[in-house]
């Protein structure tokens, strides 16, 4: 059995478009946005570190995600804060592209207790 | 065409907003009786309603806050979260389609330290976020996210209380949007009446409606807004001395000056809610740019919309849609005057044509709309400079004590059995005789917010 949970297909992600997996799927703490960028898919939780925002609603361009709301921005490869007005990371998982299927392996210290 | 009346958010019944122990004083907003301003009866203006700024003012709280306002085309809004921004009087309105698919208009000031919400001409949103402090609404306007929330005391913090504040009405005719802040405003099917009837033979001659080409051209202009504004209403007049030179150039070569273009017959409709449209009457009326010429099917035009309107208001003529919404239906040109203060206008314009019109025709179309009535329009250029110039001297005591003209076709208006309402000869004042008297009935009638304030 492939590892990870099943998120999705890729073409359920249009590039420049994002996905948000409830937490309950995923099994950790936090909902994670998982992202089409040129192509290549990255996974990150989905709350801004911020203020109360959806990642997955927010603008991606060139390997950073932009937050909707304040314009906050993240690394999408290892959730590592990018501008001001956001100060903190966010917790960064992987994905694994397993033929056209989308499996998400999350991170080990963001799994719900 | 189909109206939809959308819901009223109730604005005006109460306070929309908490205001704690603020109250302005009585007497704070303009009161000045303009009945001695305005003399329709013997066709008369007094030039300060051109450039007093009290006046102006209240303009703004009696005129601009009680009128439905045109806003956009409805094309301009295609998916949730699409926007745009203008203004409703001095007011910046942000317009845009909520999640339901619904469309709001919202006042582009957060609720916060006033900043605009919206910067940009256009776009597409998820959320409204203030660039100042960076307080964010959703598409149908309510606050959710404040940084250092905690900040507030719980007890009287209410972010609910602090959305976008939103128009009282909106309605969409013929694919325009207009809105009001008036929560007691007659529907805005009464405020056109008749004139519907006129904007029909330009915004209904195809069922499948119509569109918008080539954005929105805008440019600044010295003068009052009413100066454009009635002249759109009522003004055939200046066409031959104003224009004579771009007549000349827009003459088939070779054949000169032309008197049944000067004599032409016409007629011009105004109501008493300072609406007004005049057009030259001819069996064979057709359209400028040869290509629309072309493509139009005059017989089947004359099957939809009736002979009347074929011969008439389809073509050559001018329009205004009180206070500050006109139009060309010849050329497609549609245009909203922004008052800048009492001495400056901003001119808005788009081209509106036919849905069903293919790439060419409609290409030829905005060209000629942006040949003969963009900014740089040779039509266009003549009026900017007229209404400039008249604006240029208005200042000065002698100048401004002197009253203008209105007299044109004084008590020329009746019922012609042909055209809806009430209409003159083409040459006439009476539609901008009635645009100041619509415009002193409601500065002398305090607003629905005026009276609001004297309830709390």
């Amino acid at each position: 059995m492939a590892e990870g949970v099943l998120v999705g297909r890729i073409d359920d992600i249009p590039e420049g478009e994002a996905i948000k997996v409830d937490a309950a799927v995923a099994g950790t703490i936090d909902d994670i946005a998982v992202f089409n960028d040129d192509g290549e898919f990255f996974a990150l939780d989905d709350t801004c570190s911020h203020e109360k925002a959806s990642l997955s609603e927010g603008w991606i361009d060139n390997g950073v995600i932009e937050c909707p709301l304040h314009a906050g921005k993240f690394c999408l490869r290892d959730g590592t804060v990018q501008s001001m007005p956001a100060t903190e990371d966010v917790a960064c998982h992987r994905i694994v592209v397993d033929g056209a299927d989308l499996r998400l392996i999350p991170n080990p210290d963001r799994l719900a207790p | 065409m189909t109206i939809t009346q959308l819901p009223s958010t109730h604005e005006g019944e109460r306070s929309p907003f908490p205001t704690g122990d603020l109250c302005r004083p009585s007497g704070f907003g303009p009161d000045i009786d303009v009945s001695g301003l305005v003399d329709t009866a013997h066709g008369l203006v007094d030039r300060s309603v051109f450039t007093d700024r009290r006046l102006y003012a209240q303009e703004q709280a009696r005129v601009f806050a009680t009128s439905w306002l045109f806003l956009g085309h409805v094309e301009q809004l295609q998916k949730a979260g699409d926007f745009f921004t203008t203004y409703m009087g001095e007011d910046p309105i942000i317009v845009t389609k909520d999640k339901s698919g619904r469309i709001r208009a919202f006042l582009n000031s957060c609720r916060h330290r006033g900043a605009r919400v919206l910067r940009a001409d256009y776009g597409t949103a998820r959320a409204f976020t203030c660039t100042y402090h960076g307080w964010s609404y959703d598409l149908e306007g309510a606050l959710i996210s404040v940084p250092n929330e905690d900040g507030y005391r719980a007890e009287t913090w209410d972010r609910a209380d602090w959305g976008l504040l939103e128009v009282a009405q909106l309605d969409t005719v013929l694919g325009l949007i207009f809105a009001t802040w008036s929560p007691s405003a007659p529907p805005l099917l009464d405020q056109l009446g008749d004139m519907k009837w006129y904007m029909e033979a330009f915004l209904d001659r195809d069922s499948e409606g119509t569109t918008i080409v080539g954005g929105i051209t805008k440019w600044v202009l010295k003068g009052n807004w009413k100066l454009a504004a009635e002249q759109f209403g009522t003004d055939w007049y200046h066409v031959n001395m104003s224009h004579a030179s771009a007549l000349m150039v827009l003459s088939p070569t070779g054949k000169g000056p032309k008197s049944d273009i000067v004599n032409t017959p016409g007629r011009q409709y105004s109501d008493d809610r300072g609406n007004g449209t005049g057009f030259p009457t001819h069996p064979k009326s057709r359209f400028d740019a040869q290509p629309v010429h072309e493509y139009y099917d005059y017989a089947a035009l004359r099957g939809r919309l009736g002979s009347a309107r074929v011969e008439g208001p389809l073509t050559t003529g001018h329009a205004t849609v009180f206070p500050n919404f006109s139009y060309l239906p010849v050329n497609g040109s549609v245009r909203v005057w922004h008052p800048k203060g009492p001495d400056e206008m901003e001119v808005w314009a788009w081209t509106v044509l036919d849905k069903s019109m293919p790439e060419e025709v409609r290409t030829a179309q905005r060209l000629y709309n942006l040949r003969t009535f963009g900014p740089s329009g040779i039509f266009e250029q003549d009026d900017g400079e007229n209404w400039s110039e008249i604006q240029a001297i208005s200042h000065g005591w002698r100048t401004n004590t002197v009253p203008l003209n209105y007299q044109m076709g004084l008590g020329s208006e009746r019922e012609d059995g042909v055209h809806p309402g009430s209409t003159s000869e083409l040459y006439s004042d009476a539609a901008g005789r009635r645009f100041y008297a619509r415009w002193a009935e409601l500065m002398n009638t305090p607003a629905w917010h005026e009276q609001l304030e004297e309830k709390t």
